[in-house]
C-alpha cells in the first residue's frame, strides 16, 4: 500500500495506548467465554443516527461482562459500526443509463478503531469487506424500483474486533478473525440502515457468524466445538474456521458467505449454526427496525397536529380570478 | 401509537389469489410480502376485487417522482426547444424535500395545452425561475421529462432581469413589486 502522503501518519506498528500506573501485581487476565456455544452476545442496534444521510443505523456488542482488573485499557474488543445510506440519488453525469439502482458500498475501519492503527484510505480487507457486503445487499435490494439512479453504504467501523487477545502472543498472529465478526455486523447494520432510508428491499438481511473452535492449547486431536458469535479474544486454544452469512430469514435464503479456515467434516454444521447466529440477530434487527417507524410515525402525526392549527388561525385561502 | 399494524421488509401479507398487490409490496411465489417498513393500509374488499394491500413510507410516500407526480424545481438553462430544471421537491406544495435536485427536460410542445406552435421557451421560463410541472415520463438516460401543460401549472415564483421580486398579473405575464416592467412567462393559476 502506498502512503498517504496529504495526511501526518501514525506510526506503521501497534499504538497501544499508555498504560497508567497499576500495581506491579495486576495480573492480565484473559477473557473467558462464559456462555454457550449457542448463545450470542447482547448487542445494540438504533437506526437514524445521522440527520443529513437517507438512512443510517448504529450497532454496537458493548462488553459483556465488567473488567476485574485496574487497567485502563479493555481487555475485550467491543464492536462498534455506524452505517450511512445516501439514495436514492441521480447518477453522475457521465455514468451510462441504469434501469436500476446502482449499489456502492464503502467499508472503512476509524484509524482508531484496532490495536493496530489503519490508514485513512482503505486498505485491501477493507476493501474486501466491502465487496462482501455489495454482494449481501445485492441480494436483498429491489434495484427495478429505482431506475437512473444509485445508492451509497457507507459503513465506518468504530471499533473492530481483535484477532486475538491482545496481551497474549496472539497479536501478532493475526487470522483476520476479528473480520468475520466484523462483516457480520456490517451486513446487520447496512439492512437496518436501508430499510431506515425507505429503499424497497426483500427482506431483513442480518448476518451471523459461527466458528470452531478449541477449548485448550494443549489438547491435541482436539475436536473442537462449533460455537455461534466468537470473540476471538475469548478462545485462546485458537479459532480454526469461522463462517459469516448474509441470511433472509423469511425466505431462508442466504445471499452471502464467507467461509475461512479449515473447518473438514464440519463445514455444514458450521454454516447451519452461522445461520443459528443470523436468525438470532434478526429479532434486534427487526425490534429495532419498528421502534424506529413507531418514533416516525408520531413525529409525523405531531407535525400534522401543529400544521392543523396553524391552518385554522390563518383561514381558508380563497380562490384568485386572473385575467388576460 | 394509533392501532394502525406496522409491516417490514420480509413480512408476509397473506396470499395472492385474495389480495391485491399495492404500494410498497412484491410478490414471491404465490404470497404477498412487505418491502418497506411502515403502516400498513388495506382498501374495502368487494365481491369481485380483492383487497388492495400496500405500505406507506412513515416519511412521505415517494423517493423519486413517478409518472405523474407533480414537482416543484427550478429552472437552470434554457435553449429554443427546452427548459432544463432541477426537482428539488416533489407534491404541489414540496411535500417531500429531496435531498439531491434530479435533472428534468421541458420540452417546447409540452409547455402549453393550447396554441403549442406560437409557445416559445425564452417567453415562458428564464433561469431560476421557480416551476410547478408534472412529470410525463421518465425520461432519456439523464432527465426525467416534464409538462406544464395545465392551468395550475407554471412559473410560480421569478425574478426580473433587474433581480427584482415579480408578481403575476396574468396568465401570460409577471410584473415587477411596485414597477411597471412586465416579463412574459407560463403562469401558474394562483392557489
Amino acid at each position: 500500500m502506498q502512503a498517504d502522503r496529504r495526511r501526518l501518519n501514525a506510526p506503521p506498528g501497534g499504538t497501544a495506548p499508555p498504560v497508567f500506573a497499576t500495581a506491579p501485581k495486576t495480573k492480565l487476565q484473559r477473557p473467558t467465554r462464559t456462555r454457550e456455544p449457542d448463545q450470542h452476545r447482547k448487542l445494540f442496534l438504533r437506526t437514524g443516527i445521522v440527520p443529513s444521510a437517507s438512512g443510517s443505523a448504529y450497532y454496537e456488542i458493548p462488553p459483556q461482562q465488567q473488567q476485574q482488573t485496574g487497567l485502563l485499557v479493555p481487555q475485550s474488543s467491543s464492536l462498534k459500526i455506524t452505517c450511512t445510506v445516501h439514495g436514492p440519488r441521480p447518477l453522475p453525469r457521465n455514468a451510462a443509463f441504469s434501469p436500476n439502482l446502482l449499489l456502492s458500498t464503502h467499508v472503512k475501519f476509524a484509524p482508531f478503531a484496532t490495536r493496530n492503527r489503519r490508514g485513512y484510505v482503505q486498505n485491501a480487507s477493507e476493501r474486501d469487506l466491502g465487496a462482501h457486503l455489495e454482494t449481501a445487499l445485492r441480494g436483498v435490494v429491489i434495484g427495478e424500483r429505482f431506475p437512473k439512479s444509485g445508492c451509497e453504504v457507507v459503513v465506518t467501523v468504530l471499533e473492530g474486533e481483535e484477532d486475538g487477545w491482545w496481551a497474549g502472543n496472539a497479536e501478532g498472529r493475526g487470522g483476520g478473525w476479528g473480520m468475520m465478526g466484523v462483516l457480520a455486523g456490517c451486513i446487520t447494520v447496512a439492512s437496518a440502515a436501508l430499510v431506515d432510508a425507505g429503499i424497497d428491499c426483500v427482506d431483513l438481511v442480518s448476518g451471523g457468524v459461527a466458528a470452531v473452535v478449541q477449548a485448550g492449547t494443549d489438547q491435541r486431536g482436539d475436536d473442537g466445538v462449533v460455537a455461534i458469535d466468537p470473540a476471538p479474544s475469548e478462545h485462546d486454544g485458537g479459532i480454526r474456521a469461522a463462517c459469516v452469512v448474509g441470511y433472509l430469514q423469511s425466505r431462508d435464503e442466504v445471499t452471502e458467505m464467507w467461509m475461512k479456515g479449515d473447518a473438514g467434516m464440519r463445514a455444514e454444521q458450521l454454516i447451519d449454526e452461522a445461520v443459528k447466529a443470523a436468525s438470532l440477530t434478526r429479532a434486534v434487527l427487526a425490534e429495532a427496525v419498528k421502534e424506529a417507524v413507531e418514533m416516525k410515525l408520531e413525529k409525523v402525526e405531531g407535525n400534522a397536529v401543529a400544521a392543523a392549527s396553524v391552518k385554522e388561525g390563518k383561514g381558508k385561502s380563497k380562490d384568485v380570478v386572473m385575467t388576460g | 401509537m394509533s392501532s394502525t399494524s406496522i409491516a417490514l421488509p420480509g413480512q408476509s401479507l397473506g396470499p395472492v389469489s385474495s389480495n391485491n398487490v399495492g404500494a410498497g409490496t412484491h410478490i414471491h411465489g404465490d404470497h404477498l410480502f412487505a418491502s418497506i417498513a411502515g403502516p400498513l393500509t388495506t382498501t374495502k374488499a368487494s365481491s369481485k376485487v380483492p383487497p388492495n394491500l400496500s405500505i406507506a413510507r412513515p416519511t412521505g410516500t415517494l423517493l423519486l417522482p413517478e409518472v405523474g407526480t407533480t414537482v416543484l424545481g427550478r429552472i437552470t438553462r434554457t435553449n429554443p426547444r427546452q427548459a432544463n430544471f432541477s426537482i428539488l421537491a416533489l407534491g404541489s406544495t414540496g411535500d417531500v424535500v429531496l435531498a439531491e435536485p434530479l435533472p428534468a427536460i421541458i420540452r417546447q410542445q409540452d409547455i402549453r395545452l393550447t396554441e403549442i406552435d406560437k409557445v416559445t421557451v425564452p417567453g415562458s421560463f428564464r433561469i431560476g425561475d421557480m416551476v410547478r410541472a408534472v412529470v410525463i415520463s421518465f425520461g432519456d438516460e439523464r432527465a426525467y421529462f416534464a409538462s406544464t401543460a395545465r392551468d395550475e401549472l407554471g412559473v410560480v415564483m421569478a425574478v426580473s432581469e433587474g433581480g427584482n421580486r415579480m408578481v403575476p398579473v396574468s396568465w401570460r405575464e409577471f410584473e415587477e413589486v411596485g414597477g411597471t416592467r412586465r416579463e412574459a412567462r407560463k403562469v401558474a393559476k394562483v392557489v
